[in-house]
């Protein structure tokens, strides 16, 4: 037997001119998780509605990757059936029989109808299957209001009946926002910020900076894991490590220090910006937040900021910290990312550091550093890691 | 691999080993077993029992106390300590007593003093004595932590990180000289000794305490095997239980090969105590001047001298100030030598910060510093050379 689901889309809906083109993106999306994962499919697109069949025992895996695909703003395990009344009433009992065996048991029936040449109209049809439900199952209860499950019907091309639909990520398709290049740490926020750009329809590259044997090979290797978790949303996303031990001991060696922190994140951002043009990315994805740690000072992020003019999308700027958590939490990368292979950059991070940065003083104690010569290097190194 | 890390485990003796294998196979009855086959199994145990605590007897030659088998040395802790919460099911049951108290140390391997943490989330009374800053515990301390109602000492015999070798029989005294002094009888005085065998000349018997737990990884023995010693008149009751081997301390059916293999192990780190001692003297002056030329590295506690008796010379800690101790083992490890940062056990928990060094009264940001070098009867003066120099290169290269 297959599985068939029906997909539920949003944004995309909004658009007028290139909807065709996100739809493009969605299916190519879709073909590409299914088939790396191994799993025989078929995706039929109507207008509005998306289908995908699949084989029962890659139910499972199927329904973890319509969770995880933007696009997808919902998506329910369908029955479709021809459309007479007798085929749709008898559809509704084996969803009913479904959420019913869950022990749900209030419940109300749903009808939409395009194809008006189907005899009952929406309200007739809806009202019917409340009346066979009931007959075939005693246990179960007419709600309007407040229901534990709906029965939906719907006559279209084919008829279609189904129950309450599984969130989807929402937000738009992969590649349909272009590419950004996160630059991705250990810790709790840059995976967050992947994920919400990744929603925007970006596809994504990200960078990470190892300063061995300052941060460790755990460190490194939570963060290739965290980068899967990504990948999970994203797709396909390739990892850069930068060898960064040498920048910092130069920073160290040479910067002042209260400087130290915001020179290395400069010298990081400078080779974001090298990176971006070689990977065909149009901006910068970074997970900072205002106020949250002493360097990230709007003075300080325009100091950054002014090493690259490409755009430095911040998407957690404005998000309190229990939010970000809450959103790691569910996506699924907190706990990787509270592990505690910290870097170990604490012998680096100065105990007053500058926290209104003045853009030409600075600039000009970044350009003294002469760190270009062993950024490019560093980047010559990186290690390419492709993750799927 | 330059391996610097004997504290750790060492490198398991391929001969005594290979035997155990042998044994393994050919005396694989079940020692509880009263066939033949059974018989000849428990007759092996019973002749590795007799040569471990030949070993443990050295100073006292006695047959007192006896001797039963586990799967490690942090059992053998467990099993002692654990054994308290029996003493207070007992004592409440029948209210001679109301409240229960344990005394051990900031300075303890995670074995007991997880352990100990444990029981005080359970309800029991603890206390925590520092070492000085030469990381020895004094005995007067101790005694002063004893309570009315003290049911257990735990003070290792030697540490982990430091070598620091605590005085036991003094303490032994101190506690029942405390406990007289509220008309108790002395209580009971565990002995973490998993750094002591084959170090140093220690006999639970001669030294007064009430248990003592050991390692066979420790003396190029096995791993999953470890010995827990209890003195006569004072009887562990455990808390698990099961088939009642092992005198009914450590149920499960025993490791024939593993009690045999810790036997000649022990035997053989016996035999050549003097020797390896001699080496390790010998090494241990060779890092320390080593140490002395590297400008601001320093051995931990700053006092230690070459020959100091109150260290084992087997284990040395030794700070790189401004560099992470963890950073500078990785760095070494690049250059294929093998130290460690402190108790193995511990470098992968996430307490964070260096309890034992800081315990002493140095500052976390140097503690945060040391690493720990420890040699075996394998080392020699060209790996402390090899050692030296490639610390002091990493050290120059690295520090911040």
């Amino acid at each position: 037997m297959d599985a068939f689901y029906l997909i539920k889309i949003g944004e995309i809906l909004l658009k007028l001119g290139n909807r065709k083109e996100f739809e493009n993106r969605l299916r190519s999306q879709l073909n590409e998780r299914f088939s790396k994962a191994g799993i025989t499919h078929k995706i039929e697109m109507y207008p509005g509605r998306y289908f995908v069949t699949v084989p029962e025992e890659n139910a499972t895996d199927a329904e973890f990757i319509l969770s995880r695909t933007p696009g997808v703003n919902g998506y329910a395990r369908a029955i479709k059936t021809e459309k007479t009344v007798d085929a749709v009433l008898a559809a509704a009992i084996e969803v009913a029989r479904e959420r019913l065996s869950r022990g749900l048991v209030r419940f109300k029936a749903e009808s939409r109808r395009s194809d008006k040449s189907f005899p009952l109209g929406s309200f007739e049809l809806s009202a019917k299957i409340g009346e066979v439900v009931l007959g075939a199952f005693p246990q179960a209860k007419v709600d309007l209001h407040t229901p534990e499950f709906t029965i939906n019907a719907e006559i279209r091309e084919r008829a279609y009946v189904f129950a309450d639909a599984e969130p989807g990520m929402r937000g738009l398709p992969v590649g349909s926002g272009g590419k950004g290049l996160l630059l991705l740490s250990g810790g709790i926020d840059s995976p967050v910020a992947g994920y919400m750009m990744a929603r925007r329809g970006m596809s994504l590259e990200a960078l990470y900076f190892h300063a061995y044997p300052y941060t460790s090979q755990e460190a490194q290797d939570k963060v290739i894991r965290l980068a899967r978790i990504l990948s999970t949303y994203a797709g396909k996303l390739v990892l850069w490590t930068v060898p960064f031990t040498e920048a910092q001991l130069k920073i160290k060696k040479d910067a002042r220090m209260d400087l130290t922190t915001l020179m290395m994140r400069m010298g990081m951002m400078r080779v974001a910006h090298l990176l971006v043009p070689r990977i065909g990315a149009n901006c910068i994805i970074t997970g900072e937040s205002v106020g949250q740690v002493a360097s990230q000072t709007a003075e300080n992020l325009r100091l950054t900021e002014s090493l690259t003019d490409y755009p430095v999308l911040r998407p957690l700027c404005g998000m309190d910290k229990e939010d970000t958590v809450n959103m790691a939490k569910k996506i699924g990368s907190f706990d990787i990312s509270i592990l505690p292979y910290e870097d170990c950059c604490v012998l680096f991070s100065p105990k007053h550091p500058m926290l209104k940065a003045k853009l030409e003083r600075e600039t000009e104690a970044y350009n003294e550093l002469n760190l270009e010569p062993l950024l490019v290097e560093a980047l010559d190194k990186a290690e390419r890691l492709e993750i799927e | 691999m330059t391996y610097l890390d004997w504290a750790a485990t060492t490198p398991p003796d391929s001969q005594i080993l290979a035997q155990a294998a042998g044994i393994a196979v050919e005396s694989f009855g079940n020692p509880s077993s009263n066939h033949k086959l059974g018989l000849e199994a428990k007759s092996v145990l019973e002749l590795a029992r007799r040569q471990l605590a030949a070993v443990l007897y050295a100073q006292t030659h006695g047959e007192k106390g006896h001797l039963i088998f586990t799967g490690g040395g942090s059992e053998a802790d467990a099993i002692a300590l654990l054994a308290v919460l029996r003493q207070a099911m007992n004592a409440r049951r029948d209210g001679s007593i109301k409240r229960l108290h344990i005394v051990t140390t900031e300075i303890e391997h995670a074995a007991v003093y997880e352990e100990a943490h444990l029981l005080k989330a359970l309800g029991l009374d603890l206390s925590f004595v520092k070492p000085e800053s030469d990381g020895r515990v004094d005995p007067q301390k101790i005694a002063a932590a004893v309570e009315k109602d003290t049911a257990l000492v735990a003070v290792m015999a030697v540490n982990n990180e430091t070598g620091a070798i605590q005085r036991i029989a003094e303490i032994a005294q101190a506690i029942t000289g405390a406990a007289a002094a509220f008309g108790r009888k002395s209580p009971r005085f565990h002995v973490d000794a998993v750094q002591a065998l084959g170090k140093i000349a220690f006999d639970p018997q001669a030294a007064g305490v009430s248990s003592a737990a050991f390692s066979a990884h420790k003396i190029r023995g096995p791993r999953g095997v470890g010995a827990l010693w209890v003195a006569d008149g004072a009887p562990i009751e455990p808390l698990a239980l099961g088939g009642g081997q092992e005198a009914g301390l450590r149920p499960g059916t025993e490791s024939i090969q593993g009690a045999w293999a810790f036997a000649q192990a022990a035997d053989a780190a016996a035999k050549s105590f003097d020797a390896r001692m001699a080496l390790a003297r010998k090494l241990e002056a060779r890092l320390l001047s080593g140490i002395a030329a590297i400008p601001g590295a320093l051995a931990l506690p700053s006092g230690r001298v070459a020959g100091d008796p109150r260290y084992s010379p087997f284990i040395l800690s030794i700070a790189f100030p401004g560099l992470s101790g963890e950073v500078l083992v990785r760095a070494l490890s690049d250059s294929g030598i093998a130290v460690s940062t402190g108790s193995a056990c511990s470098s992968n928990s996430k307490r964070s910060g260096r309890r034992v060094i800081e315990a002493m009264g140095v500052a976390p940001r140097l503690a945060l510093s040391a690493i720990r070098v420890s040699t075996g009867d394998l080392t020699t003066c060209a790996e402390i050379d090899i050692f030296l120099e490639a610390a002091s290169d990493a050290y120059r290269r690295l520090k911040t």
